[in-house]
C-alpha cells in the first residue's frame, strides 16, 4: 500500500476529486438532465460539454504551439491521441445504448455513488464486469488491453 | 459591484452551477492534469483495472486513485449543495427514466446491471468513454476520439428518442 502514497497519486486524487465535484455541479449526475440532453428538452449539459471541450482545445493548441513543458518532466506535455482501433465503432454503439438506457457514464457513476445515488452501484458493477470483458476481447482483437 | 459578487456567491451555492462556468472549470482541470501528470483524463480503463484487480499492471494504479477521487468529489458536492438527500423518487429520475426502467426492485437492478455491462464493454472496445474520448480526446483533436464521440452521441440520442416515442413520454 505504501507504494500508492506518492506525490503523483496525491495529484490524481485531487484531480479526481475536482472532476467528481464538477460533474455533480454540472448536473451530469442527474439522470433527468441526461434525458434532457438526449431528448433535446434541456441542453445545459451540451453547453457544459461544449465549453469544456473548447477550453481544452484552446489550452491543448497553445501547449502544442508554444511547447509548454509538463511539470517536472523537462519535456513538452505529450499529446496522447487515442488510436483508431478495431472494435471502435461497435464499441461506441454499445456505449451509446448503455448510456441512453441508464443515464449514466463511467465517470458519473462514481460521482453518483459519492452523492448517495445508490442505483449507480448497480450500473458501476455492470461497468466493471463489462470493462473486464472488453479488455479480454481487446487482447484477442489486437494484442492490447487498452 | 457588491450586487455582482452576491449573485456570483448565490450561483456558486446552488446545486448546479452555470453550465458555461462549470464547462470552463472542467476544461481547465482536464488540461491541468495533463500539465501536472502528463496523463489525459481517463475513467473506463480504470474500471477494467478493477475487474483485473489481482493481476493489474501496478504502474496503472493512479487510475484507481483517480476513480476514488471522483467518488470523494461526488460526496463533497452532495454534502455541500444544500439539497435534500437522494431518495430515488420518480421526480428525481424524471419522466423518461421513470417510464423506461422497470419498477420492481429486481427488474430495475437487472436493467442497471445490463446497461452498465453495455457501457463497460462498449467503452473498452471503443478505447475510451465520454471522459477519455469526448472531453480529453476531442480537445486534443484526435480523429479516433471525434469518431467515437460522434457515435456515442448519435446512438444515445437515437436510442433515447426512439424509446421516448415508444413509451409515449
Amino acid at each position: 500500500m505504501t507504494a500508492m502514497l506518492t506525490t503523483r497519486n496525491g495529484l490524481f486524487l485531487i484531480f479526481g476529486t475536482g472532476f467528481g465535484f464538477l460533474l455533480s455541479r454540472a448536473g451530469a449526475t442527474s439522470p433527468d438532465l441526461i434525458a434532457g440532453l438526449l431528448l433535446f428538452d434541456d441542453l445545459r449539459l451540451l453547453w457544459v460539454i461544449a465549453t469544456a471541450v473548447a477550453m481544452g482545445a484552446l489550452l491543448s493548441w497553445l501547449a502544442w504551439r508554444f511547447g509548454w513543458q509538463a511539470r517536472g518532466k523537462g519535456a513538452p506535455i505529450s499529446l496522447k491521441r487515442k488510436p483508431f482501433k478495431r472494435g471502435l465503432v461497435i464499441g461506441a454503439v454499445l456505449f451509446g445504448i448503455g448510456w441512453a438506457v441508464t443515464g449514466v457514464c463511467p465517470g458519473t457513476a462514481l460521482a453518483m455513488l459519492g452523492e448517495g445515488k445508490w442505483f449507480a452501484a448497480w450500473v458501476g458493477a455492470g461497468i466493471v464486469a463489462g470493462a473486464g470483458l472488453g479488455s479480454r476481447l481487446n487482447r484477442r482483437l489486437g494484442g492490447t488491453s487498452e | 459591484m457588491p450586487d455582482a459578487l452576491t449573485s456570483l456567491i448565490q450561483a456558486l451555492a446552488a446545486p448546479y452551477w452555470p453550465p458555461v462556468l462549470v464547462g470552463l472549470f472542467i476544461g481547465l482541470l482536464a488540461f491541468g492534469q495533463r500539465w501536472a501528470t502528463d496523463e489525459p483524463l481517463s475513467c473506463s480503463t480504470g474500471f477494467a483495472r478493477i475487474a483485473q484487480f489481482a493481476d493489474r499492471p501496478r504502474e496503472d494504479d493512479w487510475r484507481l486513485v483517480f476513480l476514488l477521487g471522483i467518488v470523494l468529489g461526488g460526496a463533497l458536492a452532495g454534502l455541500t449543495d444544500g439539497a435534500p438527500a437522494w431518495e430515488g423518487t420518480a421526480e428525481e429520475f424524471g419522466a423518461f427514466y421513470t417510464a423506461l426502467v422497470p419498477d420492481t426492485t429486481l427488474g430495475s437492478a437487472a436493467w442497471w446491471l445490463a446497461g452498465g455491462l453495455l457501457i463497460g464493454l462498449g467503452a473498452r472496445l471503443a478505447g475510451g468513454c465520454t471522459s477519455g474520448h469526448t472531453i480529453a480526446g476531442v480537445a486534443m483533436g484526435a480523429p479516433a476520439s471525434l469518431t467515437a464521440s460522434a457515435v456515442f452521441f448519435g446512438v444515445a440520442v437515437a436510442t433515447a428518442q426512439l424509446a421516448a416515442w415508444l413509451l409515449g413520454v
